[in-house]
């Protein structure tokens, strides 16, 4: 990267926001403002710093509603929101998929809206920590905060997360570099391991790299497990792992005071899924025995936990909530997007603030191009081109404010910074504005029967 | 600033490395998952772009397999899975060596290869899929015109080589104005 020139072309600094990007939610960022726009950011990665000064290029500016030559066309927000509450209140099996990147307060209106037509509310989880949670169900949630990592942990372990590449200040601001009540050299008083097949830029900075072989991951830990236990390995080789290195370094897992696993979706996205979490959760168990362990799931965007915190307050499941009985009801693998896209099941499709055209294997998407689709976004992206409604919505934790939980549960308002475009609208008044025009709708129909 | 800027690779494998058989079609198993470049110009907004392209539509491959297939980087080569196939550049992977694995940051290109199957555990299967990659005359297209010839949604299912012939979409967002 060549040198570039600091900026001193500004209005004025934003001290203290929030950065709207992964599940760090680092809160000592400062926006340098000019004419009502974001032209430099201090103290974000360049991933938060590229989300907050956006492309303005590609904003989604107005609501639009795809024509009948399947070409978008641009309308008032009040055609806009009745054609969407139309399609709503006219599903059988509505899917309200996203959340992510919104405030708890747009949550809140969401749920509302669900109850109101039997829909099923999913976030991002299911395609990314989903298994994680179902983990945490099944075998515990040995819990931190991220100022007990930073304070205390000198055994840091990444696994199946690229931490530099997905949460870039991870390391800089809560676990390896920073230096800590008990660790007052930072990186000096702390080993940091990472297991990964992949020689990932994390492994390349770590003192130690694990490379198990791919879907290698259960067996590795349940070595570890092994060992602990006190029993002799058999094989020679674990998972493409020496044995002697498995002895090693369990050895040095069991001498540190304080040890961290943080875990990322290379154990979810594998075959054996939330098994490999499991087995996880268990080793850190049987390492209490020895010493203080605890384990945290890297999670990828700013506000994706809080959907989870949330849901479970308020409805007892943490994702994939089915209202279709009236009642809240949550099956694994039965009430979660993917299996009810690939089953064809949904009718009627809702995403805020995500983007399935970006993240779902197409096996799914292909009946996304079947049924109806309403999107409520910030930004033109792959859902765009196969949305039918689309609603433009507003940038939390910069144009809005909003509640969002960081990684470890710890909730954060995020403060608004500059004034959102005059044609897009709160993803709160959006939601509450569908919420009242179905129920509208709904009210006619029981009226006319 | 660039998103595309990414640290050079050289060419550490000559085509004529006495290792290197050459093969017409490897199989090789493939991961996907997040990647620096391709989270900021996808946070950014920028998909559409062909900054997009350069940093998703791409296989990072081991330099000896691409040795194999006879590809420089940035050359077109066809990934097929039992999902669906799509057409990628390949370019030097920064994590080599890693034989007989390719990674294609997430995002629409992975997407059309990766499997959807979740095992009633909610999770598509993103990572360790096996695959094949071949050489290819096409071109890697743009987001907009990857998720037309894919998804088929506004266009004429029947007929592919229509959709081919279609015109770009390009890199700004095409609607209606009032």
């Amino acid at each position: 990267m060549a040198y570039e020139e600091p900026i001193t072309d500004y209005d004025h600094i934003v001290e203290n926001c929030t950065c709207a990007f992964c599940g760090c939610n680092c809160d000592d960022l400062e926006f340098l403002v000019k004419d009502n726009h974001i032209v430099g950011v201090r103290h974000a990665c360049r991933l938060g710093a590229s989300k907050v000064m956006e492309d303005m290029d590609q904003r989604l500016m107005v609501p639009m509603i795809r024509g009948e030559d399947g070409e978008l066309e641009e309308v008032d927000w009040d055609t806009a929101l009745n054609k969407a509450a139309e399609l709503i209140a006219g599903a059988v099996r509505p899917v309200f998929y996203g959340w992510s990147e919104t405030s708890i307060e747009t949550m809140k209106e969401g749920i509302a809206l669900g109850e109101e037509v039997g829909a099923v509310l999913d976030n991002q989880a299911t395609i990314c920590h989903g298994p994680s949670l179902q983990a945490v169900q099944n075998a515990g949630y040995p819990v931190l905060t991220l100022g007990e990592a930073k304070n205390r942990a000198d055994m840091i372990v990444y696994t199946g997360s690229n931490a530099m590449n997905s949460h870039p200040r991870h390391m800089a601001r809560y676990s390896t570099f920073p230096r800590g009540y008990f660790r007052q050299r930072g990186r000096f008083d702390r080993t940091v391991v990472t297991m990964d097949p992949k020689y990932s830029d994390t492994a390349k900075m770590s003192d130690i790299w694990v490379g198990f072989e791919q879907n290698g991951d259960y067996e590795f830990y349940n070595a570890i497990r092994a060992v602990l236990k006190g029993k002799e390995l058999k094989q020679d080789v674990i998972s493409g792992i020496p044995k002697e290195d498995v002895y090693e370094l369990v050895e040095a897992m069991k001498n540190t005071q304080f040890g961290v696993v943080f875990f990322g979706l290379g154990l979810t996205h594998t075959l054996s899924k939330q098994r490999n979490i499991d087995i996880a959760i268990n080793m850190v168990q049987d390492l209490n025995k020895f010493t203080k362990w605890v384990l945290m799931p890297m999670r990828g965007h700013f506000n994706v936990n809080g959907f989870n915190i949330f849901m479970s307050y308020e409805m007892g499941f943490p994702f994939g909530v089915d209202f279709a009985r009236g009642y809240p009801r949550y099956m694994m693998g039965e009430t979660n997007t993917i299996d009810l896209l690939t089953r064809k099941e949904c009718d009627v499709f809702m995403v805020i603030a995500a983007d399935p055209g970006a993240h779902f294997p197409s096996g799914a998407n292909k009946h996304l191009a079947e049924i109806p689709v309403i999107q409520i976004d910030i930004h033109w992206g792959p859902s765009t081109e196969i949305a039918d409604v689309v609603l433009p919505g507003s940038f939390v934790g910069v144009e809005v404010g909003g509640t969002s939980y960081r990684m470890d549960g710890v909730p954060i308002f995020m403060k608004k910074a500059i004034d959102k475009p005059e044609t897009c609208r709160d993803d709160e008044w959006i939601v509450r504005e569908l919420k009242e025009r179905v129920a509208k709708i709904k009210q006619a129909q029981v009226a006319s029967k | 600033m660039t998103y595309v800027d990414k640290p050079a690779v050289p060419r550490v494998v000559k085509f004529d490395e006495p290792t290197a058989t050459k093969r017409d079609k490897l199989d090789v198993m493939l991961n996907t998952g997040s990647d620096i470049y391709q989270g900021a110009c996808k946070k950014r907004g920028s998909t559409l772009k062909d900054e997009y392209r350069k940093v998703s539509g791409v296989a990072y491959m081991d330099p000896k397999d691409m040795a194999k297939l006879g590809v420089n980087n940035w050359d077109s080569v066809l990934v097929t899975s039992d999902w669906g196939e799509v057409v990628v550049s390949a370019v030097h992977s920064r994590d080599a060596p890693h034989e007989g694995t390719i990674f294609i940051p997430k995002g629409p290109w992975a997407n059309v290869v990766v499997s959807a199957d979740t095992y009633c555990c909610c999770d598509p299967t993103y990572k360790g899929i096996m695959c094949t990659v071949e050489r290819s005359d096409k071109e890697v297209l743009l987001m907009a015109d990857l998720m037309r010839s894919v998804y088929k949604k506004y266009v004429d299912d029947d007929d592919d080589e229509g959709i081919e012939k279609l015109e770009s979409l390009g890199e700004m967002p095409v609607y209606k104005k009032l």
